[in-house]
């Protein structure tokens, strides 16, 4: 038979330990594999890879919503992109998606951070409690999630407006409308967001402080560091890896927030909380520009594995043990 | 020194239980609204526990004109979605783990990358490529596009299951003269069971969760899928608060359920870049 014989090797990482390396000899055959990568590798080539290079070649098009009944489109060159980078609200959603995003990584990892910290002092039943409170936070669907903020900060008759008359401290608030205001909205939209993704920087983090070796403490605290030397000095640099993982995760989830964005305020008002994603979406699939959408579609992801360059690179660095 | 430390704990118990009940406090409104009667729902003073708890609101959200409509939708696009992409992501990690061949670095590179794509850079091309397929609006569209979301992860989170499972097993039941696909079916697939089930709680939970994508290939009520539901959810008398909320409540059960029962896994795999919630 034409079995080809070759030499399998198998990198394997045991919960952080360094990557092992073993030569094993299967009698198994390229074409096997091959067929068993067929399922997959045609669904991710058309309905992932076949469809990006679509985006960009729509992005060069007129693309609208005759073309969608009439299939009827010109080729427009870069005009597209001219349009879209001549689009002052191209700017400002630009604007408000790297803002937004800054406040909600900065928030989630800073506050997940402290939650983290905050947990290893608790007893082991109060532990237990937090967790379980924020894995039903963490759990919720952000449809969900969402519907339930629009009800605790509904004007006239929701619970946080009720709860900041009382501190009487902003006047009676009673009726205030928070999607309404571009600077309420944003803050319930950040809420909302920051609620839902401190849990799991929170419960990474505690789990990554959980592992830093005790030794390291004793001998810290033998040389006299104080808390808070301990902490800047042993566990951030022990944790920095997960703390790396769990901030750039986060930098990708915040620069994509859409659910939250569309259900709480539809980008309004007047657009002020449209960031990237609902920017797109309206011209897209509201005013059905699909040729700019897709400009814009094409320009956010360029933008995104920008500012993912440097976590993307040290993956292909590590490419061993993507073997 | 010692005499410091009960206090200390009793404090910082205090203060997690504060902060527990805190973060605890939205679920908890979401689920006290939707057992309170109409009258209790908008009072000028909140009332923080129901007086007459009723399941009328669940009453109202069930007897929706689309609810069983749209559950069903749901089912069918979730269940296929994830029964797919778990087979499709068990053959495609047995070739990545157990095979040398070129480009599969780069194939698990590629993997990576796809998950990033913001969803808007999908949702237009597949959009127009489905329209002119006929497939908006249909099952089997909707359920091409979760599978093609969802089996990224599937066989990054997978490949972790079959890197676990010592090659010598295999390469025993090789010498005994089995062949590759009774090693797959015999002696490799009853060993990843956990792994099976971990990915097809997380291909559940993102296709089960999944708002934009229905929202924009699901014109007809009739298709809708339960987030679409949820979030277009009014009843004959408008907002009506609480049976939204009992509506909600529902539609977040599974996946809460599921969460907690797995709560080892999900925070094992969200150090993975796992679940967005």
């Amino acid at each position: 038979m034409s079995e080809v014989t070759r030499s399998v090797k198998i990198s394997r990482r045991r919960n952080g330990h360094p990557v092992v390396r073993e030569e094993h000899k299967l009698g198994y055959s390229t074409k096997t594999a091959m067929l068993l990568l067929t399922p997959s590798g045609l669904i991710l080539g058309a309905l992932v890879v076949v469809p990006l290079i679509f985006l960009v070649f729509t992005s060069f098009t007129d693309f609208n919503q005759r073309t969608l009944f009439t299939g009827e489109f010109n080729v427009v060159g870069l005009s597209t992109y001219a349009a879209v980078l001549a689009d002052s609200e191209f700017w400002w959603s630009v604007v408000r998606t790297v803002l937004l995003m800054a406040a909600c990584v900065a928030g989630t990892v800073l506050l997940g951070m402290a939650v983290a910290q905050f947990m290893t002092k608790l007893g082991k039943v109060t532990q237990y409690i937090v967790t379980v409170t924020m894995i039903l936070a963490w759990a919720m669907p952000e449809v969900a999630s969402a519907e339930v903020w629009n009800w605790l900060f509904q004007p006239g008759y929701g619970v946080i407006n009720w709860l900041l008359t009382q501190l009487h401290v902003f006047g009676d608030v009673t009726n205030v409308s928070w999607a309404n205001d571009a600077r309420l909205a944003y803050i319930c939209i950040w809420l909302l967001v920051v609620w839902q993704a401190i849990p799991f920087v929170a419960v990474t983090m505690f789990a990554a402080i959980q592992q830093v070796d005790p030794s390291c403490i004793e001998a810290a605290k033998i040389d006299g560091a104080g808390p808070v030397r301990l902490y800047w000095m042993i566990t951030i640099p022990l944790v920095k890896p997960t703390l790396l993982l769990v901030t750039v995760l986060s930098i990708i989830w915040d620069f994509n927030i859409f659910n939250q964005i569309w259900l709480v305020s539809k980008g309004g008002p007047d657009n002020a909380t449209a960031n990237l994603g609902v920017f797109t979406y309206k011209k897209a699939f509201v005013g059905f520009d699909i040729g700019n959408g897709a400009a814009i579609s094409v320009i956010t992801t360029l933008m995104l594995l920008a500012l993912t360059a440097v976590y993307i690179r040290s993956l292909l660095k590590s490419g061993e043990d993507l073997v | 020194m010692n005499s410091h430390k009960p206090i200390r704990h009793a404090v910082m118990t205090v203060l997690g239980l504060l902060f527990a009940a805190a973060y605890f406090f939205p679920f908890y409104w979401m689920v006290n609204s939707a057992l309170k009667p109409r009258s209790e729902i908008m009072t000028s003073t909140p009332l923080f526990w129901p007086k007459h708890i009723t399941m009328q609101n669940f009453v109202v959200a069930i007897t929706q004109t689309n609810f069983m409509i749209n559950l069903k939708n749901s089912l069918i696009v979730v269940f296929s979605a994830v029964v797919f992409s778990v087979i499709f992501a068990f053959f495609a990690c047995y070739a990545l783990t157990r095979f040398c061949f070129r480009g599969r670095a780069a194939f698990m590179v590629g993997i990576l990358v796809i998950q990033m794509l913001p969803g808007t850079a999908m949702l237009i091309p597949q959009f127009l490529v489905f329209n002119q397929l006929g497939l908006l609006n249909t099952y089997l569209g909707l359920i091409l596009a979760y599978v093609s979301a969802v089996l990224p992860f599937s066989i990054w989170n997978l490949r972790n299951f079959f890197l676990n499972i010592p090659i010598e097993v295999e390469e025993a039941a090789m010498i005994d003269g089995a062949n590759t696909w009774q090693i797959l079916w015999h002696i490799t697939f009853p060993l990843l069971v956990p792994g099976l089930v971990s990915t097809s709680i997380f291909a559940f939970i993102s296709a089960w969760n999944d708002y934009l994508t229905a929202y924009t290939f699901m014109k007809d009520q009739s298709m809708y899928t339960l987030p679409v539901w949820l979030a277009s959810f009014t009843t004959p008398r408008g907002v009506d608060y609480g049976s939204q909320m009992a509506a909600a409540t529902l539609f977040s059960l599974p996946v809460v359920i599921v969460f907690l029962l797995v709560q080892r896994k999900v925070t094992e795999g969200a150090a993975l870049g796992a679940v967005k919630g």
